[in-house]
């Protein structure tokens, strides 16, 4: 059943604000003259408005500021960290919320820490949530909350015992815990599974550089290494690796990127994310899940062959399995491999991701294809911005 | 100031030119007459005190300006510790002296003394003194506590016998004196009005393997001793290089990272020799002989002079080699720390902080600033244990879930420093981690990644010396002990580079390893520091005792030569003697090394457990 959406003064309460999707969404909602209720918390000496400052002029939407209003929080504390009157009179506005703040990290070292932010984080929230009778909850989930049990997955909830790492499992979870709690306590609801998302397919531009990013810019530097040490110091070590530079001044790179299975990676760039966010919000449907998420998925070859373009190199080659215990790997195949460990799943990924309540919602608008233009498009945007590192300059 | 008279004034008095650490030649007169002043430590005091017309020209001066041929050896060695280069200071001194001949300037004569007859009738005439620009050598050292005080005699006797015969005699005629070994305590012990004993013709050194000891005399230096054992085979327990072996002893008892395991103080020697303060002589093991085992509260100033000291020797494994675990808390580096101590895994174990690590492996200050920073910020490594230990040792490391840098990868780091710091592909390394820091260090063909991308070669590592000496230091980073970690542990010839911005005034206690206590003493020690504007930086920690204890230093550092900065350091260095004092008393377990001073022949129980000595007997 479709819910009204917005409160009283048709704004959203939104964590996870200052990360990547979360600030596109404010973009988003800004973009559309909706007030955004902005609860985060600041980072080191940096308010939290002084870090959505420096994301709304890298958005050029400075001039609106005066629309959003900034509720610096600790999900672990009751009341939200807040004082009582704060809260209170945040209760009494029944505004809606979508909660996108999560810890995005795969490692298992951190999974207190993951599942802290994840899931046990999620008390306050829908105390909250319940409090001040939002009209309806959106919980910024992950099309990998699925698991690892099923190949196919519809938009239902998650019905899957193994996943490929805690951050998976702790999306799962909290899934779980939302659709329970706002079931009970009669709180409309919604779930949203983004895939892999990258930067605006349009200009390139983008505010996280991990993902897709990592194995580029990782094979970006390895082949400046060998560049160099070719062009400086004789060139000993790569020649050891049959690297050399060719007549036309590209690298060979000789390295093979092993993958687990035969899969692919499912990428939506940031401005479709948007898009589709923003049609859902419009109309939410209680306890619909939606999946934001492409049905032409990449294969590992076509990015490989992407990224010898982008960095003019050659001699990638991509292998279905694991090396052989035995097999002696050469640095930059090793390093690149390690590197790319935890997103090894999500590189050879055969899960199929059905979506018809987000075509539903959206009148069957679908992502781009991914084409050599957009990835160019992003990597030049993410080398110019020195992957991250002058974003803000 | 001119450069000439700050680098002259800005000799730390370290003694590295009274070893011959690079390989490249002692100074010769040194070597040949050995009184300091012979040495460019000496002649930089000389020349200061001339060019500001503190002293006249004596004979000695003189001798001492004509003797120095210039040779350039002092560049080599002074320049590898502190950027300095006192040849200049050399021939500024034979100038100003062949200035003051060549303009019949007078000569000063020593002055007729029954007392200095005495005393050169007992150690010859050539070596004992009281020519004013000797003595002047021997009158201070850079510690803000301590003003200068010529001694009134310097003397260099060359046996047991010569040491007792010249105690007799100062005890007869009231006659203060210090003994000296190389100075380089530098907490201004070695000094005094009345005469000075130089120990630095007594370098005998006697192995008696079946017996796994050395017999050293007390003008032995750390250096030249474990050279001489490790040419047969066995390490001893040194720590500062030019520290002569048995004043090291005397002094604290000497501490190094191998103390985790060959342990500290009483447990480096097997029997001494002493000369006492009456000018008898006792070994340590006669039953009749003083008891200086047992720590004293009352003890003021040295209980004899040590003129033989039977050192232990210990074997070299073959598979020895090296681990710097990296670590981003202080806390997680002493839990390592205390894991292998209590585990007895390595020979030598030590925390390092970013500022040793990067002073000592880079041969500039420019060069040793940038690696600091890029250790913190690129490779997020703010501490590194390291451990010395066979391959049963680094396995355990392994299957302890540490990565570590071991010895091919330290030589590539170190070798590779210039390009470390510029290297872009380092931010991928933690970025990468995603909580598993450091796991690239695990890579099997890491090495070779880091060899390419380092490009590691003396002649990189060099690049930024000065253009004179840097064929030199080209050749001597290209021989394998200068960046073998064991070897530097051994023979620590970097770690006086720890005074080459400024000079050091550590400061060191004894405590458990309990990481609250260690967090909470280091920063009240940066506090004292900072609250001064004191450059200041956590030191080493090394583990005694299978772990139950640690010795611990921290420092500041001093501009030895600014009068301002001088009275804060002596401020903080009384503010932090207070908060150890008060950590002393509320724990009963932190001990501060100042209470060890002069009493390092006794057993490291009865400083590192307060309860030791302290319980009256029944
Ligand atoms: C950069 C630096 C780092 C250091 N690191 C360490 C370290 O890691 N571990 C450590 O243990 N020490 C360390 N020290 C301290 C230093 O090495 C010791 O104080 C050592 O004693 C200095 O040796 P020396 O020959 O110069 O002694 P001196 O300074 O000449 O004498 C030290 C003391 O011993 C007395 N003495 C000298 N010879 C005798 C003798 N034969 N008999 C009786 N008394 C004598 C002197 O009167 C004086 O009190 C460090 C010093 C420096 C400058
Ligand atoms: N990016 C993708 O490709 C993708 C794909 C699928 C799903 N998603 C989902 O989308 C959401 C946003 O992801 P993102 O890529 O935007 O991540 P991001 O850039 O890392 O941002 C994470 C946001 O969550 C906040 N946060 C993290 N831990 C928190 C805690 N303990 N308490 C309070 N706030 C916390 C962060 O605040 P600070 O800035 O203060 O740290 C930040 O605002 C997540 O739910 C993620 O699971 C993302
Ligand atoms: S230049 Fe003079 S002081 Fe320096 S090492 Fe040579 S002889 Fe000694």
């Amino acid at each position: 059943m479709p819910v009204t959406e917005a409160g009283d003064d048709g704004k959203h309460l939104l964590t996870g604000a200052t990360g990547f999707l979360g600030s596109h969404i404010m973009a988003g909602l800004l973009s559309k003259g909706r007030g955004v209720v902005i609860a985060g918390r600041a980072a080191g000496s940096e308010s939290l408005q002084e870090r959505i400052r420096k994301l709304l002029n890298w958005f050029g939407m400075e001039h609106l500021e005066g629309l959003l209003e900034f509720h610096e929080t600790d999900f672990l504390k009751i009341r939200l960290g807040l004082g009582k009157d704060e809260y209170e009179s945040l209760c009494g506005r029944g505004l809606s919320i979508i909660h996108c703040a999560s810890d995005t990290s795969f490692a298992e070292k951190n999974r207190t820490r993951v599942m802290r932010s994840n899931v046990e984080n999620l008390n306050e929230v829908l105390n909250f949530a319940c409090a001040s009778r939002t009209r309806c909850f959106h919980l910024i989930s992950s099309a990998y909350a699925a698991g690892i049990d099923r190949l196919e997955c519809p938009e239902v909830p998650v019905n899957s015992k193994h996943f490929n790492n805690v951050y998976e499992e702790s999306k799962a979870q909290a899934e779980d815990i939302v659709s329970a709690k706002c079931r009970k306590e009669q709180i409309p609801h919604t779930i949203i599974r983004p895939s892999i998302v990258y930067g605006d397919s349009l200009t390139g531009r983008s505010l996280r550089f991990n993902a897709l990013y990592f194995p580029v810019r990782s094979m970006q530097q390895i082949r400046d290494i060998y560049f160099d040490e070719i062009k400086n110091n004789h060139g000993i070590k790569s020649a050891e690796c049959g690297i050399h530079i060719k007549d036309d001044g590209a690298l060979h790179l000789p390295m093979r990127i092993f993958i687990p299975k035969q899969g692919k990676i499912n990428l939506i760039p940031v401005n479709y994310f948007t898009k589709i966010i923003l049609s859902i919000l419009e109309t939410p449907v209680n306890e619909a899940i939606y999946h934001i998420t492409s049905n032409h998925p990449q294969s590992m070859a076509r990015l490989a062959s992407y990224t010898e373009r982008f960095l003019k190199i050659s001699g990638i080659e991509v292998v279905v399995g694991t090396a052989a215990a035995a097999e002696m790997r050469n640095p930059p195949e090793e390093l690149f491999d390690h590197f790319i460990k935890a997103y090894r799943p999500y590189i050879s990924d055969q899960r199929i991701f059905k979506r018809e309540n987000t075509d539903r919602a959206t009148g069957g608008v679908l992502p781009p294809d991914f084409s050599y233009e957009i990835f160019e498009r992003c990597m030049a945007f993410a080398v110019s911005a020195d992957w991250g590192k002058k974003l803000f300059q | 100031m001119n450069d000439v008279l700050q680098t002259a004034k800005n000799c730390r008095h370290y003694a590295m030119c009274k070893i011959d650490f690079l390989g490249s030649g002692l100074c010769a007169p040194g070597a040949e007459k050995h009184y300091v002043c012979f040495y460019p430590q000496g002649r930089m005091d000389l020349y200061a005190a001339l060019a500001e017309g503190r002293i006249p020209v004596t004979e000695k001066c003189v001798e001492i300006a004509e003797s120095c041929d210039l040779c350039g050896k002092c560049d080599y060695q002074c320049y590898f510790v502190t950027e300095m280069k006192p040849s200049a200071v050399m021939k500024a001194l034979k100038e100003h002296i062949a200035l003051h001949l060549n303009s019949g300037g007078e000569v000063l004569a020593s002055e007729k003394d029954s007392i200095l007859d005495g005393l050169k009738k007992i150690v010859g005439e050539y070596w004992a003194t009281n020519d004013r620009a000797v003595a002047l050598t021997y009158a201070h050292d850079p510690c803000p506590m301590a003003e200068p005080r010529p001694p009134e005699y310097v003397i260099m006797p060359e046996s047991t016998a010569e040491i007792s015969a010249v105690i007799t005699l100062l005890n007869r005629h009231k006659i203060p004196y210090a003994v000296r070994g190389n100075g380089s305590s530098v907490m201004g012990f070695v000094m005094s009005e009345g005469a000075v004993i130089d120990l630095g013709r007594m370098k005998a050194i006697d192995f008696d393997e079946k017996n796994w000891l050395v017999k050293v005399g007390p003008g032995v230096a750390a250096f030249d001793l474990q050279k001489a054992a490790v040419q047969r085979g066995f390490r001893v327990n040194v720590a500062e290089p030019a520290a002569l072996v048995c004043a090291n002893i005397m002094c604290s008892g000497i501490f190094s990272t191998f103390s985790a395991s060959y342990g500290t103080a009483a447990d480096n020697y097997i029997d001494a020799e002493f000369v006492g303060l009456d000018g008898g002589v006792f070994r340590l093991s006669d039953r009749s002989a003083p008891n200086l085992f047992a720590l004293s509260k009352e003890a003021a100033g040295i209980p004899g002079i040590c003129s033989a000291a039977y050192i232990r020797l210990h074997p070299i494994g073959a598979d020895e080699g090296a681990a710097f675990v990296p670590f981003a808390s202080l806390e997680q580096a002493l839990d390592f720390t205390r894991e292998c101590a209590r585990r007895r895994i390595g020979l030598a174990i030590a925390v390092l902080g970013g500022e040793y690590i990067s002073v000592f492996l880079s041969p500039t200050k420019e060069l040793a600033a940038e690696v600091k920073d890029t250790f913190r910020d690129k490779l997020k490594i703010e501490y590194l244990v390291l451990v010395i230990g066979d391959q049963y040792a680094l396995a355990a490391i392994k299957a302890m879930g540490h990565h570590y840098f071991d010895n091919r990868m330290i030589r590539t780091l170190n070798l590779g420093l210039p390009s470390l710091t510029s290297a872009k592909w380092l931010d991928l390394l933690e970025e990468f981690a995603d909580g598993e820091p450091y796991s690239y260090i695990g890579l099997k063909r890491f090495p070779d990644l880091a060899e390419a991308a380092l490009a590691p070669s003396p002649a990189q590592l060099v690049r930024d010396v000065d253009p004179e000496l840097r064929p030199f230091f080209e050749k001597l980073y290209s021989r394998p002990e200068m960046t073998d970690p064991v070897w530097l542990n051994m023979f620590r010839i970097v770690s006086s580079r720890m005074g080459r911005e400024k000079h050091v005034v550590p400061l060191i206690v004894y405590l458990p390893i309990d990481n609250k206590l260690i967090i909470e003493i280091n920063s009240e020690f940066k506090r004292i520091a900072d609250s001064h504007g004191l450059k200041n930086d956590f030191g080493f920690i090394t583990p005694l005792d299978d772990g139950k204890r640690c010795v611990f230093e921290y420092d500041y550092y001093l501009d030895q030569n600014d009068a301002d900065e001088k009275v804060k350091m002596r401020q903080a260095m009384m503010e932090a003697g207070m908060m150890i004092e008060r950590f002393s008393a509320e724990t009963g377990t932190v001990t501060w090394i100042k209470h060890v001073f002069a009493q390092g022949f006794s057993r490291k129980e009865s400083f590192l457990y307060s309860a030791a000595g302290n319980e009256p007997c029944p």
